[in-house]
């Protein structure tokens, strides 16, 4: 019998929720078949059938999440229904399945690794706290001593707050078992399962929030010029998005302030000037928020960014986008003027340096600069940057040099490739 | 590791004379000569001329020419001469003039005066001293700077000791001479003259095997020995100024190391920056991090980190100053265990 595990299908992936299966027991499977569908903390991925045979067993129930080598299901592989006879065949190494079989059981990695310095793991063991519960807010997420002693004064305060509310004199556990936290929702209560995307979501914006002194900073720009431009083009049958001049005009306004086009890397102690520009674009999808990345933007024309974007949007609603689509940003925008906001404090997208909020452009009455009072659009920005890698003044240069590019489009054509 | 015989410190008087390292090997070479006359030195040039750095300089005219001996240019036969002597009731003290010239005597030191006392049973031992001046740092020529301690650390039956200041440097010398197994002793050549310390006069031991606690700090563990001692010394005060606070051990011997100190230390702060001026592959940092490992393994908060010279002979002097640990790289590296 062949034990189909959940294998590591993206970097750092440690587990999974399993979807929805395309097979039965009973059912036949050919090498290559999809059995399986599943959402890991960025994608929703098919596992293929590493052999040809026949369905015995669905180990895992839907809507289960599992770790990263558990056996999801049970395959008997053609003419071998014997374990010593699936050995032969893998031995035999002859047969397209064994071998993928074996390919497939090297990449399973093993149990999630704790990453902690001796010091920590023995204070964790002095104090029976199970290491693999405490959060870690050091570089990559390592385990500190001072996250053992808050995670312990988290449960000692759960204690008493339990202990306060207890009705017998029974003892608390260290920590609430799982039947405690069930028992504490209201049974009439409404609960969505806080697991997938959300779950990732949640655990990278309070990375990034925890890690990340954020400053925001505000500025307003005068959209009318572009939008002129916007239907003059489209007079002539040639539609493009604010969005695109946006990253086009953020690709000129980064290369002249190359720290928001950067990475702190706290481990070496250095700032990492990124030579490309992938630009993120945070996008909302029905399974929740989702960045794309658009690669070298630098490289490409003003059509060729606004058709690349559609094609990114679109794949993050339909929820296709592949890992390598997901990776590798240098610099986030998220653009939220459709949805109606004025204002916003974003988050930075760990590990890069600034993300923008583009807000609703609306018209407004401008004092202009012969004391005349004007119909403008007027577009308000959002950035947040990482004060540790950058400055206020650095940031108000930076969008001064994007507004003025966007203000007054014919300077952006000069700097286009 | 060799156990150690439990001895105290013993000073004899309380009088002291301002010398430099140099100035107390004399001394010690001076109290041994009239204490027990076992004791002789042998050496190249020692008599008359006092030695390249003037160590035995009148020792040979109060002494005499049977105590205080001139031998001809052969390091092998001046250490196996010695081996005959020891083995026949004299304590010989032996210099080399660079420690780097002891290769052609790392024959007789590795075969015969390493071994006589496993060799015999016990039956025989081998009360000698090698003295040596070592390292890098004086605008030497090629061999005389190099600081080769671990092909004798490695080596069981030599006991390998390396003082950092004048009084250590008496007391270590006078242990050595008096212990009845061979040691290795190595003289920091550039601290020869480098300052002055009140030296007790007399007879008195600093015990072999016992390193020095220089400065006491709870944040990070700075251990060196020898003529780096000033060196990273200069570097702890400027992590001190940073509020970094070090505990700052001076080995003083090398074999046997004194693990007891370290682990006392190392358990106290969990950070360790080990510093050494010979090279880096199989140095003798390389044991201590060893003995943390095993002593103290549960209480590292960060990786440990050696600053020692590079794997490379000892370059001539222009480029000297980049081959030796500096304050600067000493204290990169206690920044870096400290913000690990």
């Amino acid at each position: 019998m062949l034990e189909v595990k959940l294998h590591d299908i993206g970097e750092g992936m440690t587990e999974a929720e399993i979807l929805h299966y395309f097979v039965k027991p009973g059912d036949s499977v050919v090498a290559d078949q999809a059995l399986v569908e599943v959402q890991t903390d960025k994608m929703v991925a098919e596992l293929p059938s590493p052999t040809t045979g026949i369905v015995r067993e669905l180990l895992i129930d839907t809507t289960s999440t599992v770790e990263v080598g558990t056996t999801i299901l049970l395959i008997e592989a053609e003419n071998h229904s014997g374990r010593a006879e699936q050995e032969t065949a893998i031995a035999t190494a002859e047969t397209v399945p064994a071998n993928q079989a074996t390919s497939i059981a090297t990449k399973i990695k093993g149990p999630h690794r704790i990453k902690a310095a001796p010091y920590t793991r023995k204070i964790a063991r002095e104090n029976d706290v199970d290491i693999t519960l405490v959060n870690g807010t050091g570089p990559a997420g390592r385990i500190l001593e001072q996250d053992v002693y808050h995670f312990m004064e988290t449960v000692s305060n759960q204690i008493s707050e339990s202990q306060e509310t207890a009705t017998t004199d029974t003892v608390q556990p260290a920590s609430p078992s799982p039947a405690d936290k069930v028992a504490s929702i209201p049974a009439e209560a409404e609960t969505i399962p806080f697991t997938g995307i959300r779950k990732q979501i949640a655990k990278k914006m309070t990375h990034s929030l925890t890690t990340i002194p954020h400053v925001t900073h505000f500025e307003e720009i005068d959209m009318t010029n572009l939008l002129a431009l916007r239907q003059e083009l489209k007079a002539d049958g040639v539609s493009v998005s604010a969005v695109a001049f946006f990253i086009k005009a953020l690709v000129v306004a980064l290369k002249d302030f190359p720290i928001f086009n950067a990475k702190l890397d706290e481990e070496n102690g250095v700032i990492i000037l990124e030579k490309d520009y992938h630009i993120g674009l945070a996008v909302d999808s029905t399974l929740g928020l989702i960045v794309p990345v658009l690669k070298n933007a630098h490289k490409k024309t003003l059509l060729e960014v606004h058709n690349e974007m559609k094609e990114l949007n679109e794949k993050a609603r339909l929820g296709t986008l592949s890992g390598n689509e997901m990776r590798g940003g240098t610099m986030t925008i998220t653009n939220v003027g459709p949805l109606g906001s004025t204002g916003a404090t974003p988050i930075i997208n760990h590990p890069e340096t600034a993300i923008i909020a583009f807000h609703k452009t609306k018209k407004c009455a401008v004092v202009t600069d012969e004391d005349e009072i004007a119909i403008r659009s007027m577009m308000n920005i959002s950035m947040s940057f990482d004060h540790r890698v950058a400055d206020g003044a650095t940031a108000v240069a930076f969008t001064n040099r994007f507004a003025d590019l966007i203000e007054h489009p014919k300077k952006l054509w000069l700097e286009l490739i | 590791m060799n156990p150690v015989a439990e001895k105290s410190t013993v000073e004899t008087s309380k009088t002291t004379r301002s010398l430099t390292l140099v100035q107390a090997v004399t001394d010690a070479l001076g109290t041994m000569l009239a204490e027990d006359n076992r004791v002789m030195l042998l050496g190249e040039d020692i008599g008359k001329n006092g030695g390249v750095f003037r160590a035995t300089e009148g020792l040979q005219e109060k002494f005499g020419e049977d105590r205080v001996i001139d031998t001809p240019l052969s390091e092998a036969g001046i250490v196996g001469s010695s081996v005959g002597l020891a083995v026949n009731g004299m304590i010989p003290v032996v210099e080399i003039q660079f420690l780097g010239f002891v290769y052609p005597a790392y024959e007789q030191i590795a075969t015969h005066v390493s071994r006589v006392r496993m060799r015999t049973m016990s039956k025989y031992t081998v009360p000698m001293v090698i003295r040596a001046p070592y390292g890098a740092g004086v605008r030497a020529p090629e061999i005389h700077s190099d600081s080769p301690e671990s092909l004798f650390t490695h080596m069981p039956g030599i006991k390998v000791v390396c003082p950092s200041s004048p009084a250590d440097a008496k007391g270590l010398l006078i242990a050595a001479i008096k212990d009845p197994d061979p040691v290795l002793f190595m003289e920091p050549m550039r601290l020869y003259r480098a300052f002055r310390e009140d030296v007790p006069e007399g007879m008195y031991e600093v015990e072999i095997g016992k390193g020095k606690k220089i400065t006491e700090g709870d944040d990070v563990t700075v251990i060196t020995w020898g003529a780096m001692v000033p060196v990273a010394k200069k570097a702890v005060e400027k992590a001190k100024a940073k509020g970094i606070q070090c505990d700052f051990i001076d080995m003083r011997t090398l074999f046997p190391l004194d693990q007891d100190i370290i682990a006392e230390s190392v358990q106290k702060t969990g950070r360790v920056v080990v510093v050494h001026e010979s090279h880096e592959t199989t140095g003798v940092g390389n044991d201590i991090l060893s003995i943390i490992n095993k002593t103290s393994f549960l209480y590292m908060k960060a990786p440990i980190e050696k600053v020692t010279g590079f794997d490379v002979p000892v370059p001539f002097f222009a480029l000297e100053d980049d081959y030796l640990p500096t304050p600067k790289r000493i204290g990169e590296a206690i920044e870096k265990v400290y913000t690990f």
